[in-house]
């Protein structure tokens, strides 16, 4: 579904992406985990063109994400595949309900009723049916996560992708947003999720990517990763993570 | 066109620089910059004060105190120099000439909105100042004297310089009153020359966008210079991460 | 001079008249010259947000020039120097429909799009960058972000100095007089000629002005109420 070949990114003469090839099939969950400006986030921002890359092609679904595209067939592209960033960018003068309404009835010209029942139903799954006409400052941040997923929801993506969508909130809030990913992964959606969350990766993840200085340095299942990993540069980054 | 504006400032820069001094009273530019100079020198104390009392405990400082800044935001300025050109005389007993009618009213209007100004300065430092200042043994007056007036102050140079450029601006309102300002000096050569109005007007509009211009520029520097002077020494750049 | 005698100039239907019609006039010019003023602002913005290099410096010059020359200065520029070099037929078109009121509202309205824009631009640059990416992420194209997220967000955070530059607007009316409008300030001039009644008079007027300025600043209180989202995630 998710396809990286040959992808280089820079930033001026910073390599920030090198020779990526990877790919994500459909209903598997990849967790990319490293350490912090390995590249993790930008790897899956060029997912949908939130940033350039210079030489290679990452495909969606078959479609060359970074190829000479109209606008209108971008931000048709871009519908298909559900975003959720860390500081998850509720819109902060609208309701959560109208929120998750706004997308499916502008972009994808669904009646405005429909919207609406989806949107309820969406906000039922990620347990905020109670908040729907709250806005998003009166939400706790573990709250306008979960409606940011289910904003990228509507839209009825094929794919999700997260970006540390846990790293912002305070510690009591992650497990509310990491169950409600659990239930997208076993109900088989295709996820890549940026994280630091161990734990999650080690119970929902298909396979982990560890990334360093802009490489994917290893791939496996999780067993495999956690128990024996093999590149010494993520062996002393589990070790790292255990000593605390 | 241009040619005829260029023999219009050479005949009559002089008329347009001090008005018809010695004939007359001092006039033009001359009078502009005193009227807009000694507006906003004198206005900043009482602008300091009226803050004061706004931000003050007292009902009986601070009342008084908003009713006059909100009456004064509320009413056109030139509303507010009929009133001073009427009422001066009435309490004075004596006839006023209009530059003294055209000061007063400066110093009233500017004073109303700088104190704003300066309200907005001194609510702007952290209240960890006033706290400072009031764990060490200071006195309320004292605090405000030698820790959070001068503070805020500096701070505040940029608006009250652009306090200032509009103090130049209002100053036109005087020829309403025949206050022999820039704006006076340009209409008396209009009305002599009759057939060239753009060009002279066109002189007026570009002598004060070149003052004005050119003090909003200042204030601009002034504004980056406090900001890096506030952000200390620069460090080094980190890496981009991701 | 005679004491404070208001029943007198309030009983005056003549004079009620005269202020009256000033206030209508003082109405006309600033709600003409503020519907112009907010249409002129969106296009600058719009024009500002193209990008293009030469179009942005033009703007910038706009700007420049409206706020660094005295309003009242821009007023006679209009009134005395532009009309001079309209055509003679124009220029007697203009004479019979209130020449003075047209060049009032055009001189106040460019002067005022000038502040406009660029509360909007502050606006729209207080707005976090998670913003744009989010629509843009979910599939909206440049205009639909702009519609349904962005610039919803942007007068919200600008409504406080829409309003202020709203209420000088409004007091700049009475500017127009200079040029022979006969709006309020106008109109006051007249009465106390032909009443003698100063005091009471101007007493009338400003009572009038603060009413309508406080009454545009309760409105941008209640408007503001819902508005504010600067720099919320």
């Amino acid at each position: 579904m998710i396809r990286f070949q040959a992808v280089q990114k820079y930033y001026g003469s910073y390599c920030a992406l090198s020779e990526i090839n990877a790919s994500v099939a459909k209903g598997e969950v990849v967790v990319v985990c490293g350490p912090s400006g390995s590249g993790k986030s930008t790897l899956i921002r060029t997912v949908n063109r939130l940033e350039e890359i210079q030489s290679g092609e990452v495909l969606f679904n078959g479609q060359n994400v970074h190829a000479r595209l109209r606008s209108a067939e971008l931000n048709r592209l871009r519908s298909q595949i559900g975003f959720v960033f860390q500081s998850f960018n509720l819109f902060p003068h609208l309701s959560a309900l109208d929120n998750v309404v706004l997308s499916p009835w502008r972009v994808n010209a669904v009646s405005r009723a429909e919207a609406r029942d989806r949107a309820m139903a969406l906000l039922e799954r990620v347990g905020l049916a109670s908040r729907a006409l709250s806005y998003p400052a009166q939400l706790s941040g573990g709250q306008q996560q979960r409606v940011a997923i289910a904003r990228a929801l509507a839209m009825e993506p094929p794919a999700m992708l997260f970006d540390e969508p846990t790293s912002a909130l305070d510690p009591e809030m992650v497990g509310e947003v990491l169950n409600v990913m659990r239930g997208l992964a076993n109900d088989g959606m295709t996820m890549m999720c940026v994280t630091h969350e161990m734990g999650f990766a080690r119970d929902v993840a298909d396979r982990v990517w560890f990334m360093d200085a802009g490489r994917i340095l290893e791939t496996g299942t999780p067993g495999a990763f956690f128990g024996n990993p093999q590149h010494p540069r993520a062996q002393r980054f589990l070790s790292d993570l255990r000593s605390h | 066109m241009l040619a005829n504006a260029v023999t219009i400032v050479q005949d009559n820069w002089l008329l347009l620089l001090i008005g018809q001094y010695p004939n007359g009273p001092l006039g033009g530019l001359a009078a502009t910059l005193i009227l807009s100079v000694l507006g906003i020198a004198l206005a900043f104390p009482l602008s300091v004060l009226v803050a004061l009392a706004r931000l003050s405990h007292w009902r009986a400082l601070q009342l008084p105190a908003t009713a006059l800044v909100y009456g004064v935001r509320g009413v056109p300025l030139l509303m507010i120099i009929f009133w001073v050109y009427f009422m001066f005389p009435l309490l004075l007993g004596v006839s006023v000439p209009g530059s003294a009618t055209m000061l007063c009213t400066l110093v009233l209007y500017e004073g109303a909105f700088l104190s704003e100004v300066v309200r907005a300065g001194i609510q702007a430092l952290p209240p960890g100042q006033m706290d400072a200042a009031r764990a060490l043994g200071h006195s309320y007056s004292r605090a405000m004297r030698f820790v959070i007036l001068p503070q805020a102050l500096t701070n505040m140079l940029p608006s009250i310089l652009s306090q200032f450029v509009s103090t130049i601006k209002d100053t036109t309102l005087g020829y309403v009153i025949n206050v022999p300002e820039l704006t006076f000096a340009a209409n008396q050569i209009n009305n002599r020359l009759l057939t060239k109005p753009f060009e002279v007007f066109l002189i007026l509009a570009l002598t004060y966008y070149a003052l004005c211009f050119s003090l909003t520029q200042l204030a601009a520097w002034l504004e980056r210079s406090i900001a890096t002077r506030r952000a200390g020494p620069v460090t080094q750049p980190l890496v981009v991460a991701q | 001079m005679k004491g404070f005698d208001l029943a007198a100039l309030l009983l005056n239907p003549q004079f009620i008249a005269m202020l009256g019609h000033g206030l209508a006039m003082t109405f006309v010019v600033a709600i003409g010259s503020w519907l112009l003023a907010m249409s002129l602002a969106f296009v600058l913005l719009t024009i500002r947000l193209t990008g293009n290099r030469i179009a942005e410096a033009c703007v910038a010059v706009y700007i420049s020039y409206h706020r660094n020359v005295p309003t009242l200065v821009q007023l006679m520029l209009w009134y005395f120097g532009i009309a001079s070099l309209l055509p003679d037929a124009l220029q007697e078109w203009l004479g019979d429909h209130n020449a003075e009121a047209i060049f009032a509202i055009v001189a106040l309205g460019l002067c005022q799009a000038a502040y406009f824009s660029e509360d909007l631009r502050s606006g729209l640059r207080s707005i976090g960058s998670g913003q744009a990416e989010a629509a843009r992420a979910l599939g909206h194209s440049y205009i639909g972000m702009m519609r349904f997220v962005l610039m919803p967000q942007a007068l919200g955070n600008a409504m406080p100095a829409l309003i202020n530059h709203t209420v000088s607007l409004f007091k700049n009316s009475s500017l127009a007089m200079a040029i022979g409008v006969v709006e309020l300030t106008h109109a006051v001039r007249e009465v106390e000629n032909e009443s003698f009644r100063t005091f009471e008079v101007y007493l009338v007027a400003t009572l009038m002005y603060l009413l309508c300025s406080l009454a545009i600043m309760a409105a941008g209180t209640l408007l503001g109420r819902r508005g504010q989202t600067a720099g919320a995630h």
